[in-house]
């Protein structure tokens, strides 16, 4: 009897087990417009506390319908602080109609006082939290605060957080000294006691203050802008310094980061040649000899001839010769300033030698990956360039060279 | 059966007998005469339903000889036994004459179009084929119509509809098997198949289906397809229908099975696979490569219209990381100020198109201006201008409305529409997980079907390589050398290899 009201009970069971799946539905259900999409975060640091910013799109204004006469900013920084930075984050919506949204973060700002005092700590929360991706790239507020930074408004671009993410996406690839760095890239960095961090500095230009305002985006020439700047070197999570151009540059070309770029030579008579670079392929190395580590970077480069602003026999083997002696001296010298950035000036080996000789000696990298730093002082490094010049354009000589014949 | 009394010898006790079965219908025409033929002067009753019968043929093929034929051949006088037999075989110059010795066989013939012939003194009757009734003319396919290929359909008449197919395939080997379905209509249900090609079991089963129908009246191929389809609760179809004699022969060369009804220009195609309803005739008929294409295209056709919404909907409320920035900036921009959750505002959407479509087909053509106008004006446009609705979810409704006409069969479109119903709840509530957890569900649903013993899924699930060269694409015609495997496995050889170009 007791056997058959159960099986009796089991459709009553069923259909409330059923019934209940309704209602775990939806429960991170989100429309678009509840959403503060953000695109860039800026973290500094007053005192003890995090000071996060936010930069959140003003939809209707970036993609509304044409001719919506308008003149809100299509941007709005939120800014708040706390302890941590989740809870930073969290605060915001005392002052956010939304909640901030960050899956589609291009950028992460840090102020330049914030990363000499050390950024490890503050990204735990972004490397951490499910909703945000790693591939957004993280940036150095070079001598002003990522607050400040982020409350610019930029032309073209009209999110400033989208032209920093697109301008230094562009410029990786047609320059040399810009690199891009994501958090997942930094994150390993840090890990890894072989390689210390770069992240990629930007700049105000211009005027100090007025770049909140739309009309700072009405004029051809806006008052103030924002552009990339060099790179900061990091020892650990610690920013040590800044590289030059040229430094940076050198950088690139060891940790085989470029693409594509333009440099000069001089030309045996005076005046400069430009030369494009279409390939450059860099293979660094590391082995212990007697004891110390000897470093190597090995450089082979493809050029073409870009302008001529000198005289110089284009058509002769023997010129294209010199030129590519030249551009091998000229890289070869670009590549040791860097070095000597790292083994001098900073102290830092930035360039990941650390994590080429673990690959070839790990029992020797056991031994010193404590104090590798040091280490790679006084580490001896072979520089090894070689240029091949493929084309020069669609003419040989200049045009001014026939002028004067 | 009731009782089924036999014809008496008396004349008007047989007339008598005859009018009350029709209920004394006011269209039941009598002629009485007195015809020689057989040698003696003997009344005749003459019986026709007016309107069924042809009057000009009953005079020229029955009267006219009646009358004329004074005597019997060789001066004899014919008995009375052989009287009927004797008109049959030497006086009625009709093409089909019968003799009927019941009462009931003898009504059916009258009301099918038969004239009946009671001679005075004999107990049957003679039924003689006098059918010609108004009918529709072979006309173009309303339904399925194709850019290349024949343009005829069937129309409403069983006999056109078998003359059609019998006009494809000129060979004795296409046999027609007519029975009548309905206690009340007797309509007539003939199945088509080629012999040695067709599977004898299937044959047998669509025969034991068919004799299974006990019902009052089949009006229409739906009626027949509702009672003989495997599987009853299924939003999809397993029996094919088709208005094109083309298909019909296409089908039954592959050893399928035509049933044909009489009263409608749809026939019925079994077993019927899901993949049959992604083909068009016209697949055959245009260049391979092409057709392949088209099939492909087709096949995306049939996931957009199931799935965009759905997608769109989960993506938007669940996964907005999914997006690309720019998207999903500009999809957030449309959607500000919407009062609606994407789900509701899909369903007032996808409702308000399908009650659309629905108008568009019973409402009468005269107002058909006037519902366009307002169905594209003010739902499309104003909506969105209104900002009830985001422009994006217009778009996504149009394409879906759009894609949903693809398929070239109806019932398949049909049901596709209403899965996509069920999948936009599911990721209303679940998002992408909810979508996949009904793909799957709608997929083990799908391969659990079966028509008329074939695995419904069939070449896929179970899947046969051979079969694969008609699925999703189409080879050239040379190179579909055997016949689907999972109809028939009788004849599978459909031609030899051909022997190159110039036939050397």
């Amino acid at each position: 009897m007791a056997a058959n009201m159960t099986f009796k009970r089991i459709p009553i069971l069923l259909s409330v087990l059923i019934l209940m799946l309704p209602l775990t539905g939806c429960w991170d259900r989100r429309e678009m417009n509840e959403l503060a999409i953000s695109l860039g975060m800026g973290i500094d640091r007053v005192g003890k506390k995090y000071v996060v910013t936010v930069q959140v799109v003003n939809p209707s204004q970036i993609a509304g319908q044409k001719g919506s006469g308008s003149n809100e900013s299509p941007v709005r920084t939120y800014t708040a602080e706390g302890p941590t930075v989740y809870e930073a984050i969290r605060k915001m919506t005392i002052a956010s109609p939304r909640k901030i949204y960050a899956a589609h973060l291009r950028v992460l700002i840090f102020g330049e006082g914030m990363a000499r005092q050390g950024i490890g700590k503050s990204i735990d929360l972004l490397s951490r939290d499910y909703e945000l991706r790693t591939d957004f790239f993280l940036l150095v507020a070079r001598g002003t605060t990522a607050a400040h930074a982020l409350n610019i408004l930029t032309p073209l671009e009209r999110i400033p957080a989208n032209k920093l993410y697109r301008s230094i996406e562009t410029s990786e690839k047609a320059w040399a000294p810009v690199t891009t760095v994501t958090l997942d890239e930094f994150v390993n960095d840090i890990v890894s006691k072989g390689k210390n961090p770069v992240i990629s500095g930007i700049r105000l230009t211009g005027t100090e203050d007025g770049g909140s305002s739309t009309d700072n985006i009405k004029t051809t020439r806006p008052a103030i802008q924002l552009e990339n700047n060099g790179l900061a070197v990091f020892r650990k999570d610690k920013l040590v310094g800044w590289l030059s151009e040229m430094e940076s540059k050198g950088y690139n070309y060891i940790i085989n980061n470029v693409t594509s770029t333009v440099g000069h030579v001089s030309c045996p008579n005076g005046g400069n040649l430009a030369l494009e670079v279409v390939r450059a392929d860099s293979k660094m190395k590391g082995t212990v000899k007697e004891g110390r580590p000897h470093l190597s970077v090995e450089l082979r480069v493809e050029e073409n001839v870009g302008e001529v602003e000198c005289s110089i026999d284009l058509t002769k083997v023997r010129s294209i010769q010199e030129l590519e002696k030249r551009a091998e001296e000229r890289l070869t010298r670009i590549i040791r300033r860097s070095l000597d950035a790292g083994q001098k000036k900073y102290k830092s080996d930035f360039f990941g030698f650390g994590n080429a000789v673990h690959r070839s000696n790990p029992g020797y990298w056991k031994a010193v990956q404590k104090d590798w730093d040091e280490r790679f002082e006084d580490a001896v490094i072979d520089v090894k360039v070689n240029v091949k010049i493929k084309r020069t354009g669609t003419v040989t000589n200049s045009f001014m060279e026939d002028k004067e014949e | 059966m009731e009782n089924n009394p036999s014809l008496k010898s008396g004349l008007h006790e047989n007339l008598l007998a005859l009018k009350q079965r029709l209920g004394e219908s006011d269209d039941l025409l009598v002629r009485e005469f007195q015809s020689g033929a057989g040698g003696v002067r003997r009344d005749m009753v003459l019986l026709y339903i007016d309107g069924l019968a042809e009057e000009k043929m009953i005079q020229q093929f029955i009267l006219e000889p009646l009358f004329q034929t004074e005597t019997a051949a060789g001066g004899k006088e014919i008995v009375l036994e052989q009287l009927p037999g004797y008109l049959k075989n030497s006086v009625l110059t009709a093409g089909q004459v019968a003799e009927v010795g019941q009462q009931e066989p003898a009504a059916d013939a009258l009301i099918n179009g038969f004239a009946i012939l009671l001679v005075d003194g004999c107990a049957s009757c003679l039924k003689i084929c006098m059918a010609n009734w108004e009918q529709r003319t072979v006309s173009e396919p309303s339904n399925q119509s194709v850019i290349r290929g024949p343009k005829e359909a069937f129309t409403e008449n069983i006999r056109v509809n078998t003359a059609l197919i019998r006009r494809i395939i000129k060979n004795p080997s296409v046999i027609l098997k007519n029975q009548q379905i309905g206690k009340v209509t007797k309509t007539n249900v003939s199945i088509m198949y080629v012999q040695g090609i067709a599977d004898e079991t299937a044959l047998k089963e669509v025969n034991r289906r068919l004799s299974e129908i006990n019902t009052d009246a089949i009006l229409e191929s739906g009626y027949i397809e509702e009672f003989i389809q495997d599987e009853t609760y299924t939003l999809y179809p397993t029996v094919q229908n088709t208005e094109r004699p083309d298909v019909v022969a296409a089908a039954i060369l592959e050893g399928r099975i035509a049933i044909l009804i009489d009263g409608t220009p749809h026939v019925l195609l079994v077993p019927a696979l899901f993949v049959q309803f992604l083909q068009s005739a016209e697949d055959y008929y245009q260049r391979a490569d092409i057709s392949s294409l088209l099939r492909i295209l087709r096949y995306f056709g049939l996931f957009i219209a199931a799935l965009v919404p759905a997608l769109y909907i989960a993506v938007t409320t669940f996964h907005q990381e999914m997006l690309p920035t720019q998207l999903l900036i500009s999809l957030a921009a449309q959607r500000e100020g919407v009062p609606f959750p994407a789900f509701i505002e899909a369903m007032i959407m996808e409702a308000t198109y399908e009650i659309l479509r629905e108008a568009g087909i019973r409402m009468p053509r005269t107002v058909g201006q006037a519902v366009s106008i307002v169905g594209t004006l003010v739902i499309g446009q104003a909506a969105v201008e209104a900002g009830i609705i985001s422009a994006s979810m217009i778009i996504v409704v149009s394409i879906t409305a759009i894609s949903s006409y693809v398929i070239p069969e109806f019932d398949m479109s049909i049901a596709v529409r209403i899965t996509r119903f069920l999948f936009m709840g599911l990721a209303a509530a679940f998002g992408m997980f909810g979508i996949f957890i009904g793909l799957l569900a709608l997929l083990l649903h799908l391969s659990s079907l079966r028509s008329f013993g074939v695995p419904y899924m069939a070449p896929e699930g179970p899947i046969t390589f051979q079969d694969q060269k008609d699925v999703i694409v189409r080879v050239p015609h040379p190179g579909l050398r055997k016949r689907p495997s999972m109809f028939s496995k009788l004849n599978p050889v459909r031609q030899r290899k051909s022997k190159g170009k110039n036939g050397s």
